[in-house]
């Protein structure tokens, strides 16, 4: 089968391919690197000069560029193909059902209209016949869904089998899963990574020369001079590419688990790209330790799902917490949802019954292979007999609280990649590594990564997990835009940007906001990657000037980094029609539909709302604060400049998706965008179980079912109310940021002065940094000391006496072997020796004297032959 | 014994062992040469009056007539000069004499401690010695001829002929065919290792050409 | 003296013969002279096996037997002694063993 059978017969091979061309990539450059390496000593002959130049010379790097800044545009051709095609696929199949069922819908209209018997016959016939195709049609539409868009292998086996599944035993797999949610991020991450890549080679070019002056290092002998590191660099981007593409890829827990370290050690080693610099070490170890803190969480989540479930493969989790739509008879009364219930007595089997109740202690779990006749909810009375040692084709049971903690778990861990409260304190450090870096890694993929996960593990996560989400989205995004009003780095006032949009893309999720949520990822990520771009450009013109006190009036310099980041601005700020607007308006409104049922939860809507407008606020000062009024600082003005094409192609492409991404027909209407469709296709319908409006027939769910509904109703309704409050608040910071920045009609540092422990609060950021180091890194460091000092003392003190007690020991030993050892053994020598001079003499090398010798020893042996002959005749 | 013998067995010891006193004693190996002329000779009748006929003769013809003239063209061929003395000292000659005398005073006392044997009664000595045919035929490896099997162990004393023919038969069947031709093949040996050592001189010279000029200019 | 002259008396004379074989090998500087005092030693040994053939009949033939050989080997050993005392005579111009003393330890 050659690559293009392939392609067309497992389409879903398009995204392996593409998240294996950055790997190759990555390889290829570390090869060539380590050439480079062996053939340096050489450079000085012509043939090892020949190679060495092959390998990139004295100015290296600009190959591993254009192989890298390839891949990853091969890369974003074959996801584009694959989602194209899958998109395609989708859109017939669903074209075919929505007619199919139509139809289907239309006969039992007429059948229930028509009055004659015998035409109500035939229409039935008819009726049944259509519907017949319908599941015909939706079974190929699954079954192609299950084999060509997604497969896996056994990666690792591990025998003994598992403890909570005899038949399974350990085997963890690796696996690609598309839907077009992965799609569609695979597509958004290749595109923005192309932009940034080529950013980047503009950006980084200073890296090329073979020796580089670091003005932020100071060293006994002035600035430090280093070689470039320009292929580096681009190694790094390609192993980032690969392991953030495997993420999206991923079809089970495990896989993502190995991906997410991955992307954590690609993001050390980015933020910690000047590593000479001080505070970027800091900052990458800050990076890496906080998010230890949460893969810690995760790992804990994971190790819970693994023993509860038995498996980490994200359909079979769902399948087993989730109640099925269908079983045997039919539609199943908690379709979709968590069944709960309390354990009663063993019957004679050894199995246990479990009765349903809706806040039992346990959950009830469903078999991952169904049995041929299957009942999804028991008998009539509620009871479901579920087995102690679980088989893949029985119910069985786990602790609910313990599906609470597996989602808190897994929670955590996505509070640290995506920066979330209280874990957020390290994304602003980060902006530390170069600003393409910022934009691709802390901006637009990886800390999206923990919402995609979040949004990915949605079906297992019970709604006191989500409230928890719901409410650190809710905290993370009012602290974040509350310090970037006050920051004055260019670059921190966008990471804090990042950690408050993310805080809106949590709390989006929580509030059951499924498609808001990633569809503000989406949207994010161009508009952020946009504007990092963009200050990378302002900082690039700037000479790595990043203060925006010493900027101002650059528009009429940089008119295009300007227009871009308006565009950005714009967008994030939630201007109408532009990108922000279409996601930040579902995601208030969602949270406006969960606060209208759950009263209590108010601060869910009221947050989100008051930071619409502070993000406006912030976002335009920091707009107008750079490009417009009277330069600060003249000696930046001056030398201020346009960045090359290679950088302000990038910004305007982006700029064209901030502002176009999510347009359809009719133009307000998000849900009708390409982008908005085939996010909404990709939600699990557990969204809906619990957040809509999957029929629940029973009276029994009658409360939750109008409580969902009522959610999705007011959403619906208030979708123009809670905009339009939004809008209204964005404006008015909009033209705050204008008087004070732009106009300059108001000072802010009147406003600082009268409000002088608010604003040093918030310069402070909130004092995060300072707890922490209070209430954790001091007394990690005591501790330590504690240790150090235990260490010093009780350790090497007994190591040291038992070091002076070997020597004196050995001491000893030393005199007994010299003395006695060796003197025995010298003394046997000695003696031997001295045999030996005296029998010398008996050698004397006469002839006669031998003679006379063995006369003797014939005397003495017939003496000795006597004696013993008279001992043998006595005896 | 009869006296007769006996005194020609004392006659004959005496001189036997005077002669080979003298062999020690003299410093002259000229006359040390003669002095064990005659002490060979003397033990040769000592044989002859053992009824050993052939081996007598064997010790007058091989010894006498043979060995004691290779010796005799021995001292000749090393002597540098006539009468030539090799003196040794008082205390050596003492040490050796005392030595010897230990020795023989050993084997003495060993000898005479233990049972003294006689000749068997006359029934028995009166059965002849081997004669010279007999001795021929033992060594050529006749069996009728062969007295004697096992070589070790010593076999009660026949008291009657009987008895000793007995013996004889059990033993039938020894016969010393192969010590002959080991002994002949060692002769050989030694004829060609002997005339081998004996040119040695040659050989060395003819290896080494400046040494016989060195040697020529010196003769 | 017992007129009856016994085995003993042999053996008494060969011990006699021995002894002066040995003491003329332990005091004769020449080479020759030591080679006679092994002819001594050796006819000790053959008076003794002939006495013992004569005086136990069933060793009639033994004795004669070996007293040959030890004839004839002393020959041989005459023969390849003397050679080697004139090799030694080559190479040290003279026959005392005295001079020979290249195995002294």
């Amino acid at each position: 089968m050659n690559i293009f059978e392939l392609f067309r017969e497992h389409p879903g091979f398009y995204f392996v391919a593409a998240t294996l061309v950055p790997l190759v990539s990555f390889l290829l450059i570390l090869l060539a690197s380590a050439m480079w390496c062996a053939t340096r000593p050489f450079r000085y002959t012509p043939a090892g000069a020949a190679l060495f130049n092959f390998f990139g010379g004295e100015q290296r790097g600009r190959g591993a560029a254009y192989v890298a800044t390839a891949a990853i545009a091969i890369a974003f051709l074959l996801s584009l193909t694959g989602f194209i095609r899958f998109t395609t696929e989708q859109s017939t199949f669903e074209t075919r059902i929505a007619g199919l069922e139509k139809d289907v819908r239309d006969l039992q209209a007429q059948e229930a209209k028509a009055t004659d018997a015998k035409e109500k016959e035939e229409l039935h016939e008819n009726g049944e016949r259509v519907e017949k195709q319908l599941t015909d049609v939706e079974g190929r539409w699954e079954h192609l869904r299950n084999t060509s868009w997604q497969s896996h292998f056994d990666w690792l086996r591990i025998h003994p089998a598992h403890a909570n599944d005899s038949e399974r035993g350990t085997i963890l797999q690796l696996g690609f899963k598309i839907d077009s949610l992965s799609g569609l991020m695979f597509v958004m991450v290749t595109f923005i990574a192309t932009l940034i890549h080529l950013f980047s080679m503009g950006y980084m070019a200073d890296e090329l020369q073979p020796e580089v002056e670091d003005h932020q290092v100071h060293t006994a002998h002035g600035h430090l001079h280093r070689r470039g590191r320009f292929g580096r660099f681009f190694m790094y981007l390609s192993l980032f590419c690969f392991s953030m593409l495997n993420l999206l890829l991923a079809d089970n827990l495990f896989q993502v688990f190995v991906s997410w370290e991955l992307v954590g050690v690609c993001s050390y080693l980015l933020v910690g790209f000047y590593f000479e610099r001080t505070s970027a070490a800091n900052a990458a170890n800050k990076a890496f330790i906080v998010n230890r803190i949460g893969d810690a969480g995760f790992i804990l989540g994971l190790l819970i799902v693994w023993t509860s479930l038995g498996t980490f493969n994200f359909d079979e989790i769902f399948k087993q917490v989730r109640a099925p739509l269908t079983d045997t008879h039919g539609p199943v009364r908690l379709a979709g949802r968590f069944v709960r219930g309390n354990l009663e007595a063993e019957n004679a089997s050894g199995n246990q019954s479990l009765k349903i109740a809706d806040n039992g202690s346990q959950l009830l779990l469903f078999p991952r292979a169904k049995p041929g006749h299957y009942h999804a909810i028991g008998n009539s009375r509620g009871e479901v007999d579920v087995s102690a040692a679980p088989k893949s084709d029985e119910h069985s049971s786990m602790p609910y609280w313990m599906l609470v903690a597996a989602g808190l778990g897994i929670f955590l861990g996505c509070v640290g990649k995506s920066a979330q409260f209280p874990l957020h304190v390290w994304l602003p450090d980060a902006m530390e590594g170069p600003t393409p870096v910022s934009a691709l890694i802390h901006a637009a993929t990886m800390v999206a990564a923990g919402v995609y996960l979040v949004g990915r593990c949605f079906p297992m996560f019970p709604a006191e997990t989500l409230l928890v989400i719901a409410y650190t989205g809710g905290i993370t995004l009012f602290v974040a835009a509350s310090i970037a009003v006050v920051m004055t780095d260019i670059k921190k006032v966008l990471a804090y940007s990042t950690v408050s949009q993310l805080g809106y893309m949590m709390l989006a999720l929580g509030v059951g906001g499924w498609v808001a949520g990633l569809f503000h990822l989406m949207t994010h990520a161009f508009f952020k990657a946009l504007l990092f771009l963009g200050s990378g450009s302002v900082i690039y013109g700037c000479h790595h000037e990043q203060e925006m006190t010493k900027m101002g009036g650059l528009f009429p310099k940089m008119k295009i980094t300007a227009l871009t980041m308006l565009a950005g601005v714009l967008a994030i700020a939630g201007i109408p029609l532009f990108t922000g607007w279409y996601s930040k308006d579902a995601i208030l409104a969602q949270a406006l539909g969960y606060v209208w049922v759950h009263n209590n939860h108010m601060l869910l809507f009221l947050l989100p709302l008051i930071t619409a407008g502070i993000t406006a606020f912030y976002m335009a000062r920091m707009w107008f604060m750079t490009f417009t009024g009277k330069p600060r600082d003249e000696h930046v003005y001056e030398h201020a400049h346009e960045s090359p094409w290679l950088m302000t192609v990038p910004l305007i492409l982006l700029a064209v998706c901030s502002v176009c991404v999510a347009w359809g027909w009719p133009i307000y209407d998000a849900e009708k965008s390409w982008l908005g469709h085939n996010v909404h296709h990709a939600q699990h319908h557990a969204v809906l179980a619990d957040f809509g409006h999957v029929e629940a027939e029973e009276e029994y769910w009658a409360a939750a079912k109008a409580e969902a509904q009522n959610e999705r109703l007011y959403a619906h309704h208030n979708h123009h109310l809670a905009g339009n409050l939004a809008l209204g608040l964005v404006l008015i910071g909009i033209v705050f940021a204008g008087l004070i920045y732009w106009k300059r009609v108001l000072d802010p540092a009147e406003a600082k002065e009268q409000f002088p422990r608010l604003h040093a609060f918030l310069m402070d950021k909130w004092r995060f940094d300072r707890l922490y180091s209070v209430a954790v890194v001091r007394p990690a460091l005591v501790v330590g000391h504690w240790f150090a000092a235990f260490d010093l003392r009780v350790i090497d003190g007994i190591i040291h006496f038992v070091a002076r007690l070997m020597m004196w020991v050995s001491k000893w030993d030393g005199i007994f072997d010299n003395a006695i050892i060796d003197g025995l053994v010298n003394l046997v020598g000695n003696v031997t020796y001295r045999i030996g001079a005296r029998l010398r003499d008996v050698q004397t090398g006469f002839l006669r004297s031998y003679v006379l010798f063995m006369v003797l020893a014939a005397v003495g042996i017939f003496i000795l032959l006597a004696y013993f002959v008279r001992m043998a005749m006595a005896g | 014994m009869d006296a007769f013998n006996s005194v020609i067995f004392y006659i004959l010891a005496a001189m036997t062992g005077i002669c080979a006193l003298a062999v020690v004693l003299t410093q002259n190996i000229v006359r040390a040469a003669a002095w064990l002329l005659f002490t060979l000779a003397g033990v040769s009748g000592l044989f002859f009056l053992l009824r050993a006929d052939f081996v007598g003769a064997t010790q007058l013809l091989v010894y006498v007539g043979g060995t004691l003239i290779l010796v005799v063209f021995g001292v000749m061929l090393t002597a540098q000069g006539p009468f030539i003395k090799m003196r040794i000292g008082v205390a050596e000659w003492a040490i050796a004499l005392a030595v010897g005398l230990v020795l023989y005073g050993v084997l003495a006392v060993s000898l005479l401690a233990s049972k003294p044997r006689t000749a068997p009664d006359d029934r028995v000595a009166s059965a002849e010695m081997p004669d010279s045919t007999v001795l021929g035929e033992s060594l050529l490896g006749q069996k009728d001829a062969s007295p004697a099997g096992n070589v070790t162990g010593v076999p009660p004393m026949p008291n009657t002929k009987g008895e000793l023919k007995t013996i004889r038969r059990n033993r039938a069947g020894m016969s010393y065919l192969l010590p002959f031709e080991i002994v002949s093949v060692h002769l050989l040996v030694v004829l060609i290792g002997a005339a081998y050592l004996a040119r040695a001189k040659r050989r060395r010279l003819a290896a080494a050409p400046g040494r016989e000029q060195q040697l020529g200019a010196s003769v | 003296m017992s007129a009856a002259v016994g085995l003993n008396h042999f053996l008494l004379l060969g011990a006699l013969l021995f002894v002066c074989g040995a003491i003329c090998m332990a005091t004769k500087r020449n080479a020759i002279g030591i080679l006679m005092g092994v002819e001594l030693v050796l006819n000790a040994a053959t008076i003794n096996f002939v006495a013992f053939a004569y005086f136990n009949p069933v060793f009639q033939v033994e004795g004669q037997v070996f007293a040959l050989f030890v004839i004839v080997l002393a020959a041989a050993e005459a023969a390849i002694a003397l050679a080697i005392v004139l090799n030694f005579y080559n190479n040290h111009m003279t026959v005392d063993v005295d001079t020979a003393e290249e195995l002294k330890g």
